[in-house]
Parts: C-alpha cells; sequence; structure tokens
C-alpha cells in the first residue's frame, strides 16, 4: 500500500510540466546520441553530466539522467541493426542477426521488434524496481562496512570476470581505477595523498571530467578514426511494425529476455552488456531452429535487447537501496545523486521520497515516450547515422570541454579532461575496456573506507569478512561464480563437439 | 536552467546598474556573492541557502550562493582569502573545521584568523552523541559502566576524521576512561546510516543529522558536547551534567570577508545578517532544519573564533592527535 501511495505521489512530481519537459529532452537526447555510433549509455551520460548543475531540483536532474540512460539504450540497436556498427556495447549481439535481417529488407521488422521489446522489458523492469526496491531497502540497513566490503569486491571482480574480455586486462584496469580513486584525501587518516603539491589534486580527481575523458572524448577519438568508411546496409527503414509471424517467434525471447535482464542487472558487476549476451545465448538454445542464428532470426533481436533494457531498470535496485552502483552507467547516476547533494542509501526512500519516487514514475513515462519516440521515427534516427562524424566530433568535443570548465570554473579540470580522453583513447588501441576502470574509480573508496572500517571494528581481524553471514554469503557466491565459469570452460575445451 | 537564467539577468542588471551606483558610491551596488566551501546540500549549504532566501528583504541586492567544495573546506576558502575585499566576496561557514580544528593538524596555505575578518556567527552545530534504539545504553554513565566492566572498546562512528565529532567522542573517551574507536566515515549521512543499522555502539553527529532519526525512532540522545544544552534539542543534557568534564564547540557556521574589507562595508554586512538573525521567518526556517540560530556580531565573533580555536589546539595536544 505504501508502495502504491509512494507511486502516486511520485507520479504527481513526474507529472510536473518541468519534470515531464526533462524526462523528454533525457530520453530524446539520449536516443539521438546513442545512435550515433560508439557512445553508449556511460559515455552519453559522461558527456552530458554537466547539465545537472544548471538544474536546480535534484529530482529533476535525476530524472534527466535517467532519461539520457535508457534513451541511450533504446537507440544503440538502431545502428547495430543498420550500420552492423553497435551504438554501445549492450547491442553488440544484436549486431549479428539485426544486420542481417536489414540487409535482407527486414529492417523495419528488426527496428520495430527491438522498440516494442525494449518497452515491455523496460517496463516490467520498472515494474519489478517499484516492487522490490522498498523491500530490499529495509533489508539494506543490515549491510555494515564488512557487508559493503564484500559486495563492492564482488561487483568489481564480477565486472570483470563476467565481462567475457580478458580478465588480466579487466584486472589491470580495475587496479588502475583504484589508484586513481587513491588520489586526494586519505578518507581514514584525512592525509593528503598523491598530490606532489597541486592544489586542485587536493580532493582527488574530479569524477565528471574522469568520465567525461575516458568514456566520452575516449570514443570520440576512436570515433574520428574509425569513422571514414561505414557501409549503411539501408536507410529504407519500411514498415516496423512485426508481423504476426514474427510476433508469434519473438513473444517468448522478450519475456526470457526480460526475466535474464532483471535478474543480470541487479547483481553488482552484471548489467545490460552481460544480459544481452546470456539472453542470445539462452535463445540460440531453446530455439526451434537454431540454424537461422546468424542469418536474420527475429528472436535474437528481440530477447537481447528486452534483457539490456529490463537490466538497465533493475540495476537502479542496487543503487538507490544500497548505495552501490553495480556497472559503470550507474556509476554516473550515482555520482549525479551526490552532485545533488543526496547519498543513496537505506533512508533514501524516506528521506528523499520525492527524488525515489518521482525519478520511478518518471521511468514508467520514459518508456512510454520512447516507445513513441521510437516506433513511427525510426526512420528519422536512422538519417541520423548519415551525418558525417566527422562533422559532429568536435561540436561534442567543444561542448565536452566547455562543460567541464562549467563545473568549477578551473582551467586545470580542462587540461585533466584532455588528458584523461587521450588516455581513454590509448585504452581502446590497446583494447582495453575502460569500463571496470570507471567503475573501481566510483567503488575504490568504498572498498578502502569499508575495509579500514570494518578492520577498525575488528581490532584488525579480517576475520570480520567471514564471521558475518551477509558478507561470508556474498563472498560464496561469488567463489561458486567463479568456479562455475573456470568449470565450464575447462569442459568446453575438453569436450568432443566442440 | 532556471538558475543559469536568473544568474544571467542578475548579470546584466548588475553591469547596467554600476554607473549609476558608483556615482552614489553606496555599498552594495552590485550583487553579493555568497560561497561556500562544501557541496550543496550539506548543513552549511542549506544555511547559506536559509540566508540568502532573506538576505533580499534586508538589503537592495541579492545574494548570489556560490558551492567551491573541495579538500574539506580549504579550496573555496583559500579562492575567499585571495579575492579582492570589497565586500562582494562573502564567505559561508566560517568556523568550520578547517578553520578552527585543521590548522592545529596542519600547514593551512592562509591564516584563517589574520587574512578573514569575522563579520558575524549565525549558527553553532554542536556535537551529540547518540545510540541506537536497540541499544542497552540510556545515558552516558550507562556507556562508561559498560566499558568499565567489559573492557572491551566501543565501537563509534563519527562523520570523518579529525572532524569536530571525531574530536568530541575522542575528548569523551579520554575524560572518561573509556575504550573509544572511533569509526570515520565520509560525512554526516553515512555515518548514521551505519549506526542505525546497528553496526557500532554508538556515534556523534550534528543536530541536524541526528534529529531526524530521533524522531523516526532509530536513535536515542545520550549527551551534548557544548558547555550548554542544545537550543535545538533543550530535552538533551550535556556531557557534564552527567559528569563527564569535556565540551566542545563543535563546529561553527558563521560569516566572513577577505583581511582588508573597508569596516563600514564590514558595518554593513554585519548589520544586514543579524537583522536576518532575528527575522521570524527566518528563525522558522532554521528551526526547520534542525539548526540553533546563534548569532554573534563581527567583535565578539572574531574573539570566539580565536578562543574556539585555542580551545581546540589544547584538545589536540592533550589526545595527541596528528595527521602529517
Amino acid at each position: 500500500m505504501e508502495t502504491f501511495s509512494g507511486l502516486i505521489s511520485g507520479f504527481s512530481i513526474a507529472l510536473t510540466p518541468i519534470n515531464l519537459l526533462f524526462a523528454f529532452i533525457g530520453a530524446l537526447v539520449g536516443t539521438a546520441i546513442g545512435v550515433l555510433p560508439g557512445l553508449g549509455p556511460a559515455a552519453t551520460i559522461a558527456l552530458l553530466l554537466p547539465a545537472i548543475y544548471v538544474v536546480s531540483e535534484p529530482v529533476t536532474a535525476i530524472i534527466l539522467m535517467a532519461g539520457i540512460f535508457y534513451g541511450s539504450m533504446y537507440g544503440g540497436s538502431t545502428t547495430s541493426i543498420l550500420l552492423n556498427l553497435p551504438g554501445e556495447a549492450a547491442s553488440v549481439v544484436t549486431c549479428i542477426d539485426g544486420y542481417k535481417m536489414a540487409k535482407k529488407g527486414r529492417a523495419g521488422a528488426a527496428l520495430g521488434i527491438a522498440a516494442i521489446g525494449s518497452f515491455v522489458a523496460g517496463t516490467i523492469g520498472i515494474v519489478g524496481l517499484t516492487l522490490f526496491a522498498p523491500l530490499i531497502a529495509e533489508f539494506a540497513l543490515s549491510f555494515g562496512p564488512p557487508e559493503k566490503f564484500s559486495l563492492a569486491v564482488v561487483g568489481l571482480l564480477m565486472a570483470v570476470t563476467l565481462s567475457g574480455s580478458s580478465i588480466i586486462k579487466g584486472l589491470v584496469m580495475l587496479a588502475l581505477g583504484l589508484l586513481l580513486a587513491s588520489v586526494g584525501l586519505d578518507p581514514i587518516s584525512g592525509k593528503t595523498r598523491f598530490s606532489f603539491g597541486v592544489i586542485e589534486l587536493q580532493s582527488g580527481f574530479d569524477f565528471v571530467t574522469l568520465a567525461m575523458g575516458v568514456f566520452g572524448l575516449g570514443e570520440i577519438f576512436i570515433g574520428l578514426e574509425a569513422a571514414v568508411k561505414v557501409e549503411v546496409a539501408t536507410t529504407k527503414v519500411g514498415s516496423v511494425w512485426p508481423t504476426l509471424k514474427d510476433w508469434a517467434a519473438s513473444r517468448m525471447a522478450i519475456l526470457r529476455g526480460t526475466l535474464i535482464g532483471f535478474f543480470i542487472g541487479v547483481i553488482p558487476g552484471g548489467g545490460a552488456v552481460i544480459s544481452s549476451l546470456v539472453s542470445y545465448a539462452v535463445e540460440k538454445k531453446v530455439a526451434k531452429h537454431p540454424e537461422e542464428f546468424g542469418e536474420g532470426a527475429i528472436e535474437g533481436v528481440a530477447g537481447p535487447e528486452s534483457a539490456n533494457n529490463a537490466a538497465s531498470s533493475s540495476s537502479f535496485i542496487p543503487l538507490l537501496t544500497l548505495g552501490i552502483p553495480g556497472n559503470a552507467s550507474i556509476a554516473m547516476i550515482f555520482a549525479a545523486l551526490l552532485i545533488k547533494g543526496i547519498t543513496p542509501g537505506p533512508f533514501l526512500i524516506q528521506e528523499h521520497p520525492e527524488v525515489f519516487w518521482g525519478v520511478i514514475a518518471s521511468m514508467y513515462l520514459g518508456n512510454v515516450m520512447l516507445l513513441v519516440l521510437n516506433l513511427p521515427l525510426v526512420g528519422l534516427w536512422a538519417q541520423l547515422t548519415r551525418v558525417p562524424f566527422g562533422l559532429m566530433a568536435p561540436v561534442i568535443i567543444l561542448f565536452t570541454v566547455i562543460g567541464s570548465y562549467s563545473i568549477q570554473g578551473q582551467a586545470f579540470d580542462i587540461y585533466s579532461l584532455i588528458g584523461f580522453g587521450l588516455f581513454g583513447y590509448v585504452l581502446r588501441k590497446l583494447k582495453f575496456e575502460p569500463g571496470p576502470l570507471v567503475l573501481a574509480f566510483v567503488l575504490g573508496p568504498m572498498v578502502e573506507q569499508s575495509m579500514r572500517q570494518s578492520l577498525l571494528m575488528s581490532g584488525g581481524s579480517f576475520l570480520i569478512f567471514v564471521t558475518r553471514p551477509i558478507s561470508l554469503s556474498l563472498i560464496g557466491l561469488f567463489a561458486v561464480l567463479v568456479a562455475g565459469q573456470a568449470a565450464l570452460t575447462i569442459y568446453k575445451r575438453f569436450s568432443p563437439n566442440n | 536552467m532556471k538558475r543559469l537564467t536568473a544568474l544571467l539577468a542578475v548579470m546584466l542588471l548588475a553591469l547596467f546598474l554600476v554607473p549609476v551606483a558608483m556615482a552614489a558610491d553606496v555599498f552594495p551596488s552590485k550583487p553579493v556573492t555568497g560561497l561556500v566551501p562544501m557541496a550543496p546540500g550539506g548543513s552549511s549549504d542549506l544555511m547559506a541557502r536559509a540566508l540568502e532566501k532573506y538576505w533580499g528583504k534586508y538589503s537592495p541586492q541579492p545574494m548570489v550562493i556560490v558551492n567551491k567544495p573541495g579538500g574539506g573546506g580549504v579550496v573555496g576558502t583559500e579562492q575567499i582569502v585571495r579575492s579582492k575585499p570589497d565586500g562582494y566576496n562573502m564567505y559561508i561557514a566560517y568556523g568550520s573545521g578547517h578553520d578552527i580544528v585543521m590548522p592545529s593538524l596542519q600547514k593551512m596555505p592562509y591564516d584563517p584568523q589574520k587574512d578573514l575578518i569575522a563579520v558575524a556567527r549565525v549558527s553553532i552545530h554542536s556535537v551529540v552523541i547518540v545510540t541506537g534504539a536497540n541499544s542497552p545504553f540510556n545515558s552516558i554513565k550507562d556507556v562508561i559502566a559498560y566499558s568499565k566492566k567489559e573492557g572491551k572498546p566501543v565501537t563509534t562512528a563519527v562523520s570523518v576524521k579529525a572532524g569536530a565529532v571525531d574530536l568530541a567522542l575522542t575528548a569523551f573517551g579520554k575524560a572518561a576512561g573509556v575504550n573509544i574507536v572511533t569509526v570515520p566515515f565520509s560525512g554526516g549521512a553515512e555515518a548514521t546510516t551505519a549506526l542505525a543499522g546497528g553496526h557500532l555502539m554508538i556515534g556523534g553527529g550534528h543536530p541536524s543529522e541526528v534529529i531526524p532519526h530521533i524522531k523516526a525512532g532509530r536513535f536515542k540522545p545520550l549527551a551534548v558536547v557544548l558547555p550548554q544544552r542544545d537550543p535545538s534539542m533543550p530535552d538533551v543534557p550535556t556531557l557534564k551534567e552527567q559528569g563527564v568534564d569535556v565540551a566542545t564547540w563543535g563546529s561553527v557556521k558563521g560569516v566572513a570577508v577577505p583581511a582588508g574589507t573597508p569596516k563600514e562595508v564590514v558595518k554593513y554586512l554585519e548589520t544586514t545578517i543579524l537583522k536576518i538573525c532575528k527575522d521570524p521567518e527566518f528563525l522558522e526556517t532554521m528551526k526547520n532544519l534542525n539548526q540553533p540560530v546563534m548569532c554573534q556580531g563581527s567583535e565578539e565573533f572574531t574573539k570566539f573564533i580565536k578562543q574556539a580555536t585555542e580551545d581546540y589546539a589544547k584538545l589536540i595536544k592533550e589526545l595527541n592527535i596528528k595527521i602529517d
């Protein structure tokens, strides 16, 4: 009942003209930038983070950021299908069958089912968020420093082990992120670390600058290099309404994707990318005609695109109840909340109900807006992919520089922005995935602080991490997952069928 | 967007008004900046915004709040110290930890007393010792008795290391012979959340941080660490009343301007703030923020800051606290 009345009050906040407008702007801008190849949700939010300094109301600012987040999640599928270039990492698998469908002249059906699947999954995800978040928040008080430490560490390691790319490289990124996070004030003793006498570094690197540089500028630099030749499959979209046959084929895929996405989104270190990969694998397994996969199977588009949207809704749960961001995009929203003076945690629902319910209600509305924006206007978005990246990039870079300077009005931030941009470029060149770095940068202070707090509480004994049941179960869960994955890898290697 | 437009409008208006004002030569002839060296949403920022809201009632020019957090407050304060001493650059939150506590712990890039002129004190954020609602402790005596009987350390949640709360609790432990282990968090919100979860035995915080939890029945207040009771929670006894001879100034929140600001300008700012201090609507706003209004004029506040700094220096020496 409390949930219901909370949601009602949330809608009364989300439906005010200003919040409605910002939800729309977020969804629109998010889709538009998400359509640009290479710029995924994390980069899009990073580039637009400075906007929240201009919006005075915290709830409006977060509504805007959330809108950008799920907007870019929708937009990502467009380039995957039309250009065979994933708009974001979570749409990589969409390329496989989506682009094939487009080549066969079924671009409209692919785009349509991606939008419908995204809408259904996104909405079910938000319903889950609405129902479960208040329950988890009550439970969340039992998360003290030792539990937070275990959860954050497990989250960081999961982000690396589940990502599918090189684990060694992921660990290097984690270490670098933690190192960057340790610049500034020591959270326990108050000493200044690694500032080398630079006064701007006394409070550490600025998260917005780092994120805009590593994610935003880094991807743009790479994009400038790669954007020279892009083959457009077609910009003729055709009917976006799926046929009865399409619908029958993808109905269950959407539902399965939603469930997979929802659960993976809640796991720290999980999120959209992994859920789309898992969903694709599952669809291929359960399909009656697995040979169609890779040749334009509509389930291969419907499942993953549903999964990544459900995951993006459910990944708000650990953020809003425990104050722990599970992936890089959510880490941006976490930073935005902190900048607005709101510390997400177990008391968020009680202390800032307007933010909690307002943002959730706006997500329902935003999903409807996105469906409306995407189904009829998909042709327009397709045209956007034809704007030369060489024209777009300088404008985006300019706004990034202005944005970073506007936050604190110090030239130092511009230098560090460009520095981080070049760093992000080098990382991509060397095939390092910057996601774990940014996540580690955000979680670093939490990991360090909660570990040292735990040790203060226990009088220096590390046993505190295994004698407390929640902490122990988290570590145990992680051990089982790693063991399982290792066993699977070994099985695959020695299995005669492969 | 709204704030930006307002700012632009104000700036244009200011440009327009400058020539007229020059001729009249009356302060203030343009909007006054109130710089808060802490993040928006914190207790200093909330107080600054309460001042800003009623400033316009007593001054022909508005006040514009600017947040410049960083380095525990040093970054923003240094900007004020280096700014033009013409009265248009005010520092709000003067008397915070980095002004009266930090100088005894580390080298400062400026002298918080010599490089700033105290204009007026607005509030004192006292340190309140609290415990969880389910805790067996009901008074400070219970805490002392537990420590004497069990001989175990008392884990204590504090907002930051070497801040006003940490010092007050450490001093309490030393004076009462209790083995207090302070566990620092990043800010009052996190510290109180961990205490509410029952992960620590006691904790400390400012009234604005703990009163919401006391009202919600999650905390029991044990003591106030001020020389007298705190006006925002008059029912809570001081440590002295409970037989522990410890009192600190908590965190002081006042207004300052850079050294060299003309006397008459300081006088004008002082008078304006003291007028706001008496405004019933302002008092109501502050009450809702759980911040007691404890105003003081420039001369008294200057002496107060000197005294508070010396008291903290003595305390830090006694407790043998070191950072670098």
